[in-house]
Formats: C-alpha cells, sequence, structure tokens
C-alpha cells in the first residue's frame, strides 16, 4: 500500500512510530482544508498560518488525544483548529464581522447588481464571500465547515459539539442570513453608486 | 425517503430536511405543489451554487511551505531523528523554544567545563537572572580579539573552547551557577558562599558550545 493511499489512521499510526513521510502524507493531505477553515473564520492569512501549524504541532504532540471511535481523524483536527480560532477571535474581534487583512489572499471585494443571479461571477462570488464574512461567528462556521468545505453533518457535529440538528438548523439559518445579506446590499447598492471612496477619514 | 412521503410533506416539514435535500438534489414532489417554495428553492440553489464556487476557488489556498518545514523540523526533534542539515529559521514561537534549548546545551557545556581540572586564571571583573536568553545574533559584541576576549564586554573566554569567527552567528544565555563554579576561573569563593547560586551570562557558538562566560554578580 503506498502513502496516497492509506487512511488517514493508518498513517497516524506509523507518524506516532515516527515515521516522517507518514506524518508528511498526512499533513500534505490536510492542511490545505485546517488552513481554509481558519482562514474563512478569522479573515487573517497570520491566523490562518498560526492555526495550521499549532493544529499538526498539537497532533505531533498528541495533546488532545484523538480517539477514532469518537469520529474521523480530519474532524479532530477542524476541532482543533475550530477552538484556536475562536480563541484569537475572543481575544477582541467582533463576532459580527470580520475585519479582512489588507495583505490577504482574497480577491477585491465589489458589488453587483443582481446578488442571486450573479452569483457564478467573480463580482457576486466576492459579495458571497463578503457575506459569509458578515455571518455571527456560530454561523459562518457551519456554512465553512459544511459548505464550503463539504464535512459531512455527523463530522461537523462533532467539531462543533453540538447534536447534528442543531448542525441543520444553523445552516438552514445561515443560508437565510446569506441570502437576506446579499438582498440588503443590492438595495443599499443604488443610493452609494454614485460614490467612489477616495480616503478614509476616520 | 420514499416519494409519497414528500408529496405529503408541509411546506415546514420539506424546510426542516432541506440541508440534506440541497446536497443531493433530489427535492421530491413538493415544490411542484408548493410555488412559494418553489421560488424559495430557486433562490437556494443560486446559493448553494455561489457557495461551491467560493469553495472552488479557495481550493487553490494552502499553508505556505514554511509551516511544512517548521513542523518537519518539530516532527524530527519530537521523534528524535536528526536534524536536516540546513538549518531552519524559527520566527514567531519557535524562538523561545530554540532559546530553552540553547540555555539547556549551555547548562551541560558549563557544567562539563566545571567539573573538569583547570587552571586558575586572572580574577575578571563582572556583575545579573534564572535562565534567560539575552539576545541572539549579535556576533559583533563578541569576536575573539587576538590577545583576550570579547571586546571588553568582560567575557572570560573557557579553556579549551574553539574561538569565534568573525561574521559567526552567536547567542548569549544567562544562567545561574553554584558560586564555587567561579574558583575555576580564578575567582576567590569563600567557603561560606561556596554554595550560593551566581548569574552568569555564556557566549554560545553557532555550534551551541559555550565559548565564554561572565559572572555578574561577584
Amino acid at each position: 500500500m503506498t502513502l496516497g493511499t492509506e487512511t488517514d489512521d493508518e498513517l497516524l499510526i506509523r507518524m506516532r512510530s515516527g515515521d516522517e513521510q507518514a506524518f508528511l502524507a498526512l499533513y500534505r493531505r490536510r492542511q490545505a482544508a485546517i488552513y481554509r477553515f481558519a482562514l474563512h473564520m478569522s479573515g487573517s492569512v497570520t491566523v490562518a498560518e498560526d492555526t495550521t501549524q499549532e493544529v499538526f504541532l498539537a497532533l505531533i504532540r498528541d495533546e488532545c488525544g484523538f480517539d477514532p471511535e469518537r469520529g474521523s481523524l480530519s474532524g479532530y483536527l477542524f476541532g482543533i483548529a475550530r477552538k484556536l480560532v475562536l480563541r484569537y477571535l475572543e481575544r477582541g474581534r467582533s463576532d459580527v464581522a470580520l475585519d479582512v487583512e489588507e495583505n490577504s489572499t482574497w480577491p477585491e471585494l465589489a458589488v453587483n447588481d443582481d446578488p442571486l443571479v450573479d452569483l457564478t461571477h467573480r463580482e457576486g462570488i466576492a459579495s458571497l464571500r463578503r457575506a459569509v464574512s458578515a455571518l455571527p461567528r456560530r454561523y459562518r462556521e457551519v456554512v465553512v465547515l459544511c459548505d464550503l468545505e463539504e464535512v459531512d453533518y455527523a463530522d461537523a457535529a462533532v467539531v462543533l459539539g453540538c447534536p447534528i440538528g442543531t448542525v441543520r438548523s444553523r445552516l438552514h439559518r445561515a443560508r437565510a442570513l446569506l441570502l437576506e445579506k446579499l438582498h440588503q446590499e443590492k438595495n443599499f447598492r443604488p443610493a452609494m453608486g454614485a460614490w467612489k471612496p477616495v480616503r478614509c477619514l476616520t | 425517503m420514499e416519494a409519497g412521503k414528500v408529496f405529503d410533506m408541509n411546506c415546514q416539514e420539506f424546510w426542516n430536511t432541506m440541508p440534506e435535500l440541497a446536497r443531493h438534489e433530489d427535492h421530491g414532489g413538493h415544490l411542484r405543489e408548493c410555488t412559494a417554495c418553489a421560488a424559495r428553492w430557486d433562490r437556494q440553489r443560486s446559493l448553494t451554487a455561489g457557495l461551491r464556487t467560493v469553495a472552488s476557488e479557495a481550493r487553490r489556498l494552502q499553508a505556505p511551505a514554511r509551516v511544512e518545514a517548521r513542523l518537519t523540523a518539530a516532527f524530527r526533534s519530537h521523534a528524535g531523528l536528526a536534524p536536516e542539515p540546513e538549518a531552519v529559521r524559527l520566527p514567531g514561537f519557535w524562538a523561545p523554544v530554540a532559546a530553552w534549548a540553547a540555555a539547556a546545551a549551555v547548562l551541560v557545556a558549563l557544567a562539563m567545563f566545571l567539573v573538569s581540572p583547570r587552571r586558575p586564571q586572572l580574577p575578571r571583573r563582572s556583575a545579573p537572572g534564572a535562565i534567560e536568553l539575552a539576545s541572539a545574533g549579535a556576533s559583533t559584541d563578541f569576536e575573539m580579539g587576538g590577545d583576550s576576549a570579547y571586546g571588553g564586554e568582560d567575557f572570560i573566554p573557557l579553556p579549551n573552547a574553539a574561538g569565534i569567527a568573525p561574521n559567526e552567528d552567536v547567542n548569549l544565555v544567562r544562567v545561574e551557577v553554584p558560586r564555587s563554579a567561579m574558583i575555576e576561573l580564578g575567582f576567590a569563593v569563600s567557603a561560606e558562599r561556596a554554595s550560593e547560586p551566581v548569574e552568569a551570562e555564556v557566549v554560545l557558538g553557532a555550534d551551541g558550545l559555550a565559548r565564554a562566560v561572565r559572572f555578574l554578580d561577584e
């Protein structure tokens, strides 16, 4: 069996016996999702990088005691990442909207005329990304996990530490909020249409 | 879920199961009977398509290569494997780890030096901390002079220690040792005070070995 076909649990066993290649295979398989989750949740590439590093350090040190009986390794890693990101958010960041770093890797945000019809276009996507970032944390995390990272509801329930029904209802509410925000933006935009920001004075 | 049950759903029941239905595109017959839900469903589908595009665009994002390099070094250290030949820079929270490792190394080196027989040298002036990394990479302050020292910094070269190359990176580590250790370097120490702790600063070369020392509280 090659590293590419081994399961996470198999790689983890080999990693714990000191196999560096197994660790690297596991890291390369899972790091991007953890990084994106932290980035979507925090809006900060710095936090995303630090979180990814801390998550895998915790795995190396076996600090949180992964138990395969309780869920997948992927869910376990997301769980650690979530705790780290929440710790960051609780250190003074708003729970409602995120400040996106200037050096963020996100493309520029823009507003489109019809938020729903245009959701597959670049501007529409930017609006949607902004709407996701502006969701309250408990809705943002479920959208990021289930809709963006395609984590299944059972795993998401383990990550979030709530029943699967709560995952469903939060996702439902989150999507309604997203639609609301997109329409608010659409309605707000005509009044701002003639204005172009030049410099922020405050 | 059977089709007949889908037809029997009311709007609330339909939307209660919406996430799974949205994922599997299996919305059944309720939408054909309920125009309000059908319109709402179309909006949800647009939203889902948009979210998929956001997810697809984000697929290219991943942690920078430096994270893998740091983690590989951490894994090697944790697993007791030999480090890679090239030194890895350790910014951010790794710095204290490196500092403590360096401090541990200097304690060992200093202890080895102090337990071996030495010829006393002339006493040197000195002056103050638990183990504390005072600075790193300040090589110019500790260049070995021709005849004595480390730029007038009161550092005493350790016997048998290698010299420091002109551009070599060094670390300065503050340690606490028994005052009796000063005897080995030619200091006079009374028997009553021999067991008292004294603070010292030790210059470590790039190889982590102690090169010179100065006592901070004579």
